[in-house]
């Protein structure tokens, strides 16, 4: 029965991963890489690691691909001027395949990763996965998570620096505690108007 | 442990098939008379008259790359939680570094003025 879950969502997977890299709409590209993530999420609970698998939805699912599809979506993106690069840029794609490609192959073909603070239980009925990671994530491995928390930081003062360069002179701010404390004086002007001669008599 | 995740598994195909059904009912079922006019992209009863794609302030984007950074934060925060009785005040130093850390990016947002929409 496993098997079977695993092979369909397996095929699923590498459908969506064709289709993300061989549609011609970029949007539709980024709705199939959500596809993906939701079956590369399946095969991560499959094989135990159920809080990457969530985190994997809950983060880029939710998150990144946000971003992707506002980028997508607002950005003028020309289509045809795109595909134009697709042979020059093609030696540069292929060497970045094949160094993720290598990389691959020396995680999967090397010995277990040395692990400080003893090996990670497996998940079981007694010790489920978020509690094995937790175990050794803030304790043998809080170096690694705070320097995660400097390169959050980093990444707050890069994105704010980057988009917060120039004050725009015509722009609008909304400021609360003066809009409050606003008095029927400064806003409402009562005038008379001369029965007579029927005209507004405006002051100013 | 897998067998926790069978009403997920159930959820998936319902939502599937609920979700493709009327689809395929409607495709299979309904009347099918094109003509160019009735196929033609419109706009509130005008032609299209130009792309959606357009340049946008890139505020929109610092608002969803805030939002992944601290989505990223409350993803920590998970595990944590579930073994803080284990690791006891050592993993609450930890987390109040990474969160102070992250603290600061949050001040230093609100003094730049990037929590404030213009």
């Amino acid at each position: 029965m496993e098997q079977v879950i695993f092979y369909l969502f397996a095929g699923v997977l590498l459908f969506a991963a064709t289709m993300v890299i061989s549609v011609r709409n970029p949007v539709y590209a980024a709705l199939f890489l959500v596809l993906a993530f939701f079956n590369a999420a399946v095969l991560w609970v499959l094989v135990g690691a159920e809080f990457l698998g969530l985190a994997l939805i809950v983060v880029y699912v939710g998150a990144v691909m946000v971003l992707f599809l506002f980028v997508l979506m607002m950005l003028d993106v020309n289509t045809a001027a795109m595909r134009e690069g697709f042979t020059r840029y093609l030696p540069v794609g292929v060497v970045v395949a094949g160094l993720m490609l290598l990389q691959l192959i020396v995680v999967i073909l090397s010995e277990q990763v040395d692990l400080i603070g003893g090996l990670i239980p497996e998940p079981s009925a007694e010790v489920d996965n978020v509690h094995a990671i937790g175990q050794v994530l803030y304790t043998a491995y809080v170096y690694p998570f705070e320097i995660a928390a400097v390169i959050l930081l980093l990444a707050i003062v890069a994105a704010i620096s980057l988009t917060m360069r120039r004050q725009r002179p015509n722009t609008q701010r909304q400021d609360v505690p003066k809009q409050l404390s606003v008095t029927k004086e400064q806003r409402l002007r009562l005038v008379q108007i001369d029965k007579k001669n029927r005209r507004h008599t405006s002051d100013t | 442990m897998l067998e926790n995740y069978l009403p997920v598994l159930m959820f998936i195909i319902v939502g599937l098939v609920f979700g493709a059904l009327p689809l395929i009912a409607g495709f299979v079922l309904g009347p099918r008379r094109p003509h160019p006019e009735k196929q033609a992209p419109y706009e509130c009863g005008f032609e299209a008259f130009e792309d959606s794609r357009m340049k946008f302030d890139v505020r929109y984007y610092l608002v969803a790359l805030l939002f992944i950074l601290f989505d990223l934060e409350i993803a920590f925060l998970f595990p944590w939680a579930v073994v803080l009785e284990d690791i006891g005040l050592f993993g609450i130093a930890a987390m109040g570094l990474f969160v102070g850390l992250l603290v600061i990016g949050l001040l230093y947002e609100w003094q730049k003025g990037a929590l404030e929409w213009e």
